[in-house]
């Protein structure tokens, strides 16, 4: 019972972690059609921020607050400058152009930052541990496990219930259309690039605290993010929740019960999912 | 008439000129290439590397050289990836044309290069890849090692195991080589020194793949299966994130001895910082409060001098390497390759973490292997050493005859 819910806790934890990371991805692919490489690296960046935050300020939440905002600017400068002039040219164009974001990203952070390794301090609030049976787990772990679904909800909501949320599925439901009704796409396009980049930077900036902070420290969970979103469904936010939990939870389980083998889990699980349902979980033919 | 002078004056010029780089001329430079890990999760094991090289190359020239020609460093990413490695060792031995190599953090890169080392006939000195197979049964002519190995560095966490009251013993160690044969070689040892010794058997120990950065199921595992000793072998980022997790789920809360061969790197002290637990036991090739000699204090205060950091055991192992490469050119008298070789082993050398000597059957360095516990001083602001202890190079240094090779 124990090992089955310190398991249960591992596996969320990391899940949900993965979730607010393949979110972004998914929503920036659902609306504008692009498969964003560089999102690790703005996942990357929102821990170093939320460092950098803390050295002028030590208090986390600020750094919670401040820096996803941050990797959020970063996110418009980069649409404006960049993606917005590859949007009409082959998906070639996207993979290189993105690709090409993710090196210069990754080597600015070590040009600035150094290539030792940072670490971030919990908040005091949720820097202990609780006892659970005989062990102890700690507090900061379950604050992640909370905060995946209140961002999800929080966003699901956004797009369901609010003007903005509506403008910005039609936007992605129908570029053309959207148009003729007046709406102005590209400034949707930013402001949902910017939005995905926001949400890696939360990631980052919850990461900070239990991981260390190091350059490529996105390069993990950038290829888990993949997996999710494509064995979820791509553009399908539910699907990304859906997604991450099963590879959360694969990662804890099978390293209790299957070994080494627990390594190639996710990727089974993908081609599993690529055989049976090309589309992903929930996601709709295209 | 002017214009007399003028010529005069420039052909006198060039007369001269052709003297002053005539005279640097006639001694071309060596050139010594590296290859570290200077990118990605590992990189700062390459930055502290290249400081030390840099820190002796310097040195060197500023008294003169090696036998008179100056010293002329390139440095390459192996991005600790056999494949790009092999391109860099080929890349500075074919284009750069140097005259020796140094480096290799990873021991899987060092499984796979070795044996086009041999094809290029150049001397390379290992100075961080630990793998004992590159001294054994893979070695050859021009490969050698400086540092301390992993079954030397195993052989004292074995040691140091066997005097411990801990009898079930399992490990967590990064997904590759050197996880694999630091459990491996763990075993051989502590089961000579200690018969009644259990070890876990496959399914129950764990190795995580070298990017996890979430070690939780890891640890989660581990802590359940029971052990009395669990000897860890994670080192750089990974470990720094293990550390942090493990502490933060009670892994370091007494129940268990725990062993940590890579513990006692500055990269991962210094990041951790006062998240380190006290007293667990730790090892590493290089410490730099291990040793009092004389060399070692002027190592530690110039490089502090200049760096404004202590020197970490890689930073002193590209450091040793370089200074080996000199003691060997003078003992050859000539920088030509197969000459350093010959000159390379049987090579006695001072370094700063003490005497070292390279054998020459199988060019593995018999150096002292140091380990000790953590504990917090108002000096520093990382975790130090207290109490250290150095295990002599020739305790721990397997035999030639166990090593599976002999080139003599």
């Amino acid at each position: 019972m124990e090992t089955f819910v310190l398991n249960l806790l591992n596996g969320l934890s990391w899940g949900m972690l993965l979730f607010l990371i393949s979110a972004g991805l998914s929503t920036v692919f659902g609306v504008m059609g692009i498969l964003n490489f560089a999102h690790g690296s703005f996942y990357m960046i929102g821990a170093y921020f939320c460092m950098e935050v803390m050295h002028i300020i030590p208090n986390f939440w600020l750094g919670l607050i401040v820096a996803p905002i941050g990797v959020g600017i970063l996110g418009v400068v980069i649409e404006k400058t960049l993606l917005n002039k590859i949007y009409n040219r082959d998906v070639t164009f996207q993979l290189l152009l993105t690709f090409a974001i993710l090196l210069v990203l990754d080597d600015s952070v070590r040009l600035i930052w150094g290539a030792g390794y940072h670490i971030v301090d919990p908040p005091k609030l949720l820097s202990g541990v609780f006892h659970i049976f005989s062990s102890t787990y700690p507090i900061y772990r379950i604050f992640i496990i909370i905060m995946g679904p209140v961002v999800g909800v929080s966003l699901w909501a956004f797009f369901y219930f609010t003007k903005y949320g509506k403008i910005v599925r039609a936007a992605a439901m129908d570029r053309e259309m959207a148009e003729g009704v007046g709406l102005n796409v590209p400034a949707i396009f930013t402001a949902v690039f910017a939005l995905g980049s926001w949400l890696a930077g939360i990631g980052g900036a919850l990461a900070a605290p239990f991981q260390s902070i190091a350059p490529s420290m996105g390069e993990r969970i950038i290829i888990e993010s993949f997996i999710v979103v494509v064995v979820g469904g791509l553009g399908s936010f539910p699907g990304a929740f859906a997604g991450a939990l099963m590879l959360g939870l694969l990662e804890s389980f099978g390293t209790e019960l299957v070994g080494e083998i627990q390594m190639a889990l996710p990727y089974m699980l993908l081609a599993i999912i690529l055989l049976i349902k090309p589309t992903g979980l929930f996601g709709e033919k295209q | 008439m002017k214009k007399r002078i003028f010529s005069l004056l420039l052909a006198l010029f060039f007369i001269f000129g052709m003297f002053g780089t005539g005279a640097f001329a006639s001694k071309k430079p060596v050139k010594i290439g590296f290859i570290y890990i200077l990118s990605g999760p590992f990189a700062t094991y390459g930055q502290f590397a290249k400081k030390g090289a840099l820190m002796a190359i310097d040195e060197i020239n500023k008294s003169g050289g090696i036998l008179g020609h100056p010293v002329e460093a390139y440095f390459e990413d192996s991005t600790a990836k056999p494949a790009v490695a092999l391109r860099a060792i080929r890349k500075l031995v074919l284009q750069k044309k140097v005259d020796a190599l140094i480096g290799l953090d990873s021991s899987g890169v060092a499984k796979s290069v070795v044996g086009t080392i041999e094809q290029l006939k150049t001397p390379l000195i290992i100075t961080h890849a630990a793998t004992p197979d590159v001294t054994g049964k893979q070695c050859n002519q021009y490969t050698f090692r400086i540092s301390v190995n992993l079954s030397q560095n195993v052989k004292a966490a074995a040691i140091l195991a066997s005097k411990m009251n801990a009898k079930k013993w399992t490990t967590i160690g990064p997904a590759y080589a050197f996880g694999f044969q630091s459990w491996e070689y763990f075993q051989k040892y502590l089961k000579q020194l200690k018969s009644d010794a259990e070890f876990f058997p496959k399914e129950k120990v764990a190795f995580p793949p070298f990017k996890t950065t979430d070690f939780s199921p890891y640890i989660t595992k581990v802590m359940n299966s029971n052990p009395d000793g669990v000897l860890i072998s994670l080192w750089g980022g990974n470990l720094v994130n293990f550390i942090r997790q493990a502490k933060d789920m009670g892994f370091f809360n007494g129940k268990y001895q725990v062993l940590i061969t890579l513990g006692a790197a500055i990269e991962v002290l210094s990041a951790l910082g006062d998240k380190m637990p006290e007293g667990l036991w730790v090892g590493t090739r290089y410490w730099f409060l291990a040793n009092d000699s004389d060399l070692n204090k002027k190592f530690v205060k110039d490089y502090y001098k200049k760096y404004k950091n202590y020197p970490s055991y890689n930073a002193h192992g590209a450091y040793s390497a370089v200074y080996a490469y000199k003691k060997a050119a003078e003992k050859a008298k000539s920088v030509s390759k197969s000459k350093i070789v010959k000159a390379l082993e049987g090579l006695s050398i001072e370094l700063p973490v003490g005497k070292v000597y390279i054998r020459a059957q199988d060019h593995q360095a018999v150096t002292d292997a140091t380990w000790g516990k953590t504990k917090f001083t108002k000096k520093y602001p990382f975790a130090i050493l207290d109490p250290i202890k150095v295990f002599p190079g020739k305790e721990v240094t397997r035999p030639v005859n166990l090593t599976g090779c002999n080139l003599k």
